[in-house]
């Protein structure tokens, strides 16, 4: 039984399967240590993937790519407001 | 903004639907809506802001440029994901390199801050078939179907590389995993 139970162990980790085939696989790997460290530690795997930092899209960023598009030719109009410093443009020097 | 991924899907429609009627202030709607996503993704898998910011202007470029070719039929978000990614992996060819987000914040204590620096190093080593599957199904949440559409595979081969992904990237985390247990 618990060679059907190491098919699923893919799908366990990435929480697919119904909540009761996930409590019997738990059950039987009370059993069958091998089993266990399988399912614990592929899932744990997961998880910690899943827990990584979105990279912040700040609002720098999000004008910096706003202001490529305008290089580009492309004006885009958002209703995000503008931050001051991009809407005056500074004097040319020399 | 809007909340749930129904409206987004009813906004996104509008918008397109716009776009393709040759309202070009729509564009920026779409742009608000998926401008973060594509970014997301592109700085996981340029690995820095600049190029994410690069390959995000020209993702959205490419669609403005394509806009008589939109249809609001529910696969922009695909489309979209898939540009982004042809581009990254032009990118990518041009450089051959891939840093750490330096300005990532790993917060927690210490030593899970030390562990998720592992978990990004041994991901952004990870080959990328198996580092694709990832960051799409695991890391933006997408759906098997929509991630193998925008690798353009079937879902049974997204599905196995997104196993064999996870396990390969459970074998680097070795040691840093036995003391999990």
């Amino acid at each position: 039984m618990n060679d059907f139970y190491r098919k699923l162990v893919d799908q366990y980790a990435g929480s697919e399967l119904p909540e009761e085939l996930e409590q019997e696989m738990e059950g039987a790997a009370m059993a069958d240590p091998e089993l266990a460290g399988d399912m614990f530690t592929l899932r744990k795997t997961v998880e910690l993937l899943q827990g990584l930092p979105a990279p912040e899209f700040t609002n720098e960023s999000f004008y910096r790519i706003l202001m490529r598009m305008h290089a580009a030719g492309v004006n885009v109009e958002t209703q995000t407001p503008e931050p001051t410093h991009y809407q005056y443009q500074l004097p040319m020097q020399g | 903004m809007l909340s749930s991924s129904r409206d987004d899907s009813q906004y996104e429609k509008r918008l397109l639907t716009a776009l393709i009627k040759g309202d070009q202030s729509a564009f920026g709607g779409l742009y608000e809506l998926y401008g973060d996503k594509i970014f997301r993704y592109t700085y996981r898998m340029l690995g820095n802001r600049s190029d994410a910011e690069d390959a995000t202007a020209e993702t959205f470029l490419r669609v403005f440029r394509r806009s008589a070719e939109l249809r609001a039929d529910g696969a922009f978000r695909t489309w979209l994901f898939r540009i982004a990614r042809n581009l990254c992996i032009d990118k990518m060819r041009q450089h051959k390199l891939l840093e750490l987000p330096a300005e990532a914040h790993y917060g927690g204590t210490e030593e899970k801050a030390a562990l998720k620096v592992t978990v990004q190093q041994a991901l952004n080593e990870l080959p990328l078939e198996y580092r694709e599957p990832l960051l799409l199904c695991d890391l933006e949440d997408i759906s098997a179907k929509e991630a193998a559409e925008t690798l353009g595979i079937s879902v049974p081969a997204l599905k196995s590389r997104l196993y064999r992904g996870r396990r390969a990237l459970r074998e680097r985390l070795g040691g840093s995993m036995e003391k999990l247990k």
